[in-house]
């Protein structure tokens, strides 16, 4: 049975990972911790929801959709709570990201109405046994998907001139600028392409538990920043490692108490973290906590 | 300024006339139902449902030579909400009753109020074996677990299953605690096993550890103590888990939304209602089109169940022959036999209803009725 909860836990913490990344890569090139993340995971979900549904789409179109629902949200938040404010003190931006958070739940629950949807099953029912593991293929796919997307990252920020100007900036904006970085330009794309995504893991979450929610982003949001603070907030290794151990350590809370004890858990961990070790575990030292 | 202060006179004076005009020729009803939020559904049915006995009543000349008014208030399904919209009830003297909250959480919040200012609460849904008890003015209708657990027991599980041992699955709060326990002691008490009881927080969406969990304590059948929202959720991931087990519920997940969220997962499950679409009743048959026709969708059994509060509730004013809370409330006391859309009600000596129930099973993506224990 902890051979199960574990395969339970990885998948679960993949998706996670997926979130903290996102997370990771805004909070690297803005500075701040966002508390819109929620939200943008919500509309990428919805947005990968509607695909299936009414546009019948296949599986891959539907990771697309949520991924480019999900990175125009990302324009838009930019050009309403970071730019504006690009100067102003850090709770300015923090206290818009708030607002921003509140007004995209609103908006959903009034446009997109309260109910839970139901996903349809993207990519089959079926499993593989190995021993006496059941591993799912959703779960196959999830994990399948978020290797890719850790990847094709890496690929980008590592081998090309965006990918360096992103790092750049995310370790020293000012140096960043005089070496010829477009602070402006290369923090929206930062921006969007973690909020893409979060995007695509709202869309995974959506077909793992087969359920979009308006309120869904709340949670979401809260354990995408757990796990990368765990991670170490602006490493992206580091937020891989801190959701899949997240989801480890939740599913092991189920399994050796009950249920209710699956959040108590995550909010330990980040107290935990932020205690005796605020660097997280890839974390550099020195970064500001908010 | 000076001009500003005139205005603002004159217009508080004429809203104050007109609420008392309003006040004196309507019999207002307070609703206190969660229109927005995670129970946004049930509330919109409440409000349909209600409005449509309303203006039916209204439609047959009204009560008392007057016309009835709903007046609507959002609990957002949250029992701090539903307590502030208690002390507006209670205090606004136009409105005589009310009806609501959808949630037992809510009703027991808002139930102390109600009850130090003399109002009747008379809650649709709340299936809560402390809601009712709790005070001279509470009233459900639904019936409580205590009828509802045992049943699901010896008629479902054993009877119509033949199960020998059940798991149960509950939702961590006021109603699921209730249900869970109703159940478990019933089990004992009629020699069915229960292997594990687990718990898990509203708005879960992962049960797959949990599911996990449960397994391995093999069990024949699964009770699963949600809404259907939830139900739902759970039976899909069974059935991911290629765990074949049969499911049965209480009459919670009866909606034809358990249908469409659970789609094939939720075959074979088995729960419990008084109140189906099915019904060839010509009485159900007209509250179910014309609620076709206003909601644009099919009622559940809290629809009709609202429905029947406010017919009841009409029916205690008529007998009063006044408007006065207390007379009210001494009238409610007394209904016996009122022939409901959900079947016959009178109130027990602490104001809530002992059911009976019909045997409903998921069959071809179709609630079918297996057994009708509704006119034993």
């Amino acid at each position: 049975m902890l051979l199960q909860q574990l395969v339970n836990g990885l998948a679960q913490g993949a998706i996670y990972a997926l979130m903290a990344i996102g997370f990771a890569m805004i909070m690297g090139v803005l500075g701040l911790v966002t508390f819109v993340h929620g939200e943008v995971i919500m509309v990428g979900a919805f947005a990968g929801f509607y695909a299936i549904t009414f546009l019948h789409a296949g599986v891959f179109f539907a990771l697309a959709a949520g991924f480019a629902a999900s990175w125009l949200l990302g324009i838009v938040i930019d050009a309403t709570c970071y730019r504006p404010f690009r100067d102003a003190p850090h709770e300015i931006l923090l206290i818009s990201t708030i607002g921003m958070s509140i007004l995209l739940k609103s908006l959903a629950q009034v446009t997109l109405g309260t109910e839970q949807k139901l996903v349809p099953d993207l990519v089959g029912e079926g499993f593989i046994m190995i021993g006496d593991v059941r591993i799912l293929h959703i779960q196959l796919f999830v994990l399948a998907v978020v290797t890719a997307i850790c990847i094709a990252l890496q690929l980008v920020l590592y081998k090309t001139k965006v990918g360096l100007a992103l790092r750049a900036l995310s370790m020293d904006k000012e140096a960043a600028a005089l070496h010829g970085v477009h602070v402006n330009r290369t923090a929206r794309l930062g921006n969007c392409i973690g909020c893409a995504l979060g995007g695509l893991a709202g869309v995974l979450l959506g077909s793992y538990y087969n359920a979009v929610h308006p309120i869904m982003g709340a949670s979401a949001g809260l354990k995408a920043f757990i796990a990368s603070v765990l991670g170490g907030l602006t490493s992206i290794p580091g937020a891989v490692v801190g959701g899949l151990l997240l989801g480890v350590f939740e599913n092991f809370a189920v399994a050796f108490s009950s249920s209710s004890y699956r959040d108590i858990v995550a909010f330990i961990i980040l107290i935990l973290v932020l205690l005796f070790k605020p660097s997280g575990i890839f974390g550099r030292k020195g970064i500001e906590k908010i | 300024m000076r001009h500003m202060v005139k205005v603002l006179a004159l217009v508080l004076f004429v809203t104050l006339l007109s609420s008392v005009g309003s006040a004196e020729d309507t019999i207002r009803v307070g609703l206190s139902a969660p229109i927005t939020g995670n129970y946004a559904e049930f509330g919109e049915n409440f409000k349909y449902a209600v409005q449509m006995a309303v203006d039916e009543i209204n439609a047959q000349g009204g009560l008392l030579g007057k016309q009835i008014e709903v007046v609507v208030m959002d609990s957002k399904g949250d029992p701090k909400e539903a307590a502030t919209i208690a002390q507006k009830f209670v205090q606004d003297k136009s409105i005589v009753a009310e009806i609501g909250d959808f949630t037992s959480t809510c009703c027991l919040a808002a139930a102390p109020i109600y009850e130090r200012y003399g109002m009747v609460q008379l809650s649709p849904t709340s299936s809560h074996p402390d809601f009712a008890p709790s005070g001279e003015y509470m009233f459900g209708i639904v019936g409580t677990q205590d009828a509802e657990g045992p049943f699901n027991v010896k008629y479902i599980a054993q009877d119509y299953l033949g199960l020998k041992s059940v798991a149960v699955i509950y939702i961590n709060n006021d109603w699921g605690h209730v249900t869970k326990d109703r159940f478990v002691k019933a089990a004992d008490e009629n020699g069915l096993k229960v292997t594990i009881e687990q718990s898990f927080l509203e708005g879960e969406r992962d049960y797959s550890a949990i599911l996990t969990k449960i397994r391995d304590t093999n069990p024949e059948g699964i009770y699963i103590a949600a809404m259907y929202n939830e139900a739902a959720l759970i039976c899909r991931q069974i059935k991911k888990m290629g765990w074949d087990v049969k499911l049965l519920a209480p009459s919670s997940v009866f909606s034809a939304k358990l249908l469409e969220l659970g789609g094939d997962a939720v075959e074979g499950l088995v729960t419990n209602t008084f109140f189906a679409l099915n019904d060839p009743d010509p009485r159900v048959q007209a509250f179910i089109a014309e609620f076709r026709k206003r909601a644009g969708r099919d009622p559940n059994l809290h629809a009709a169940c609202a429905y029947d509060s406010m017919m009841i509730l009409a029916d205690a004013i008529r007998r009063a022959g006044t408007t006065d809370r207390a007379a009210i409330r001494d009238a409610l006391a007394e209904t016996k036999d009122f022939p409901g859309i959900t079947g016959s009600i009178t109130f027990t000596e602490v104001g809530d209803v002992v059911r009976k129930y019909k045997v409903m099973v998921v069959e071809n993506g179709q609630w079918a009725i297996k057994r009708d224990y509704t006119r034993d």
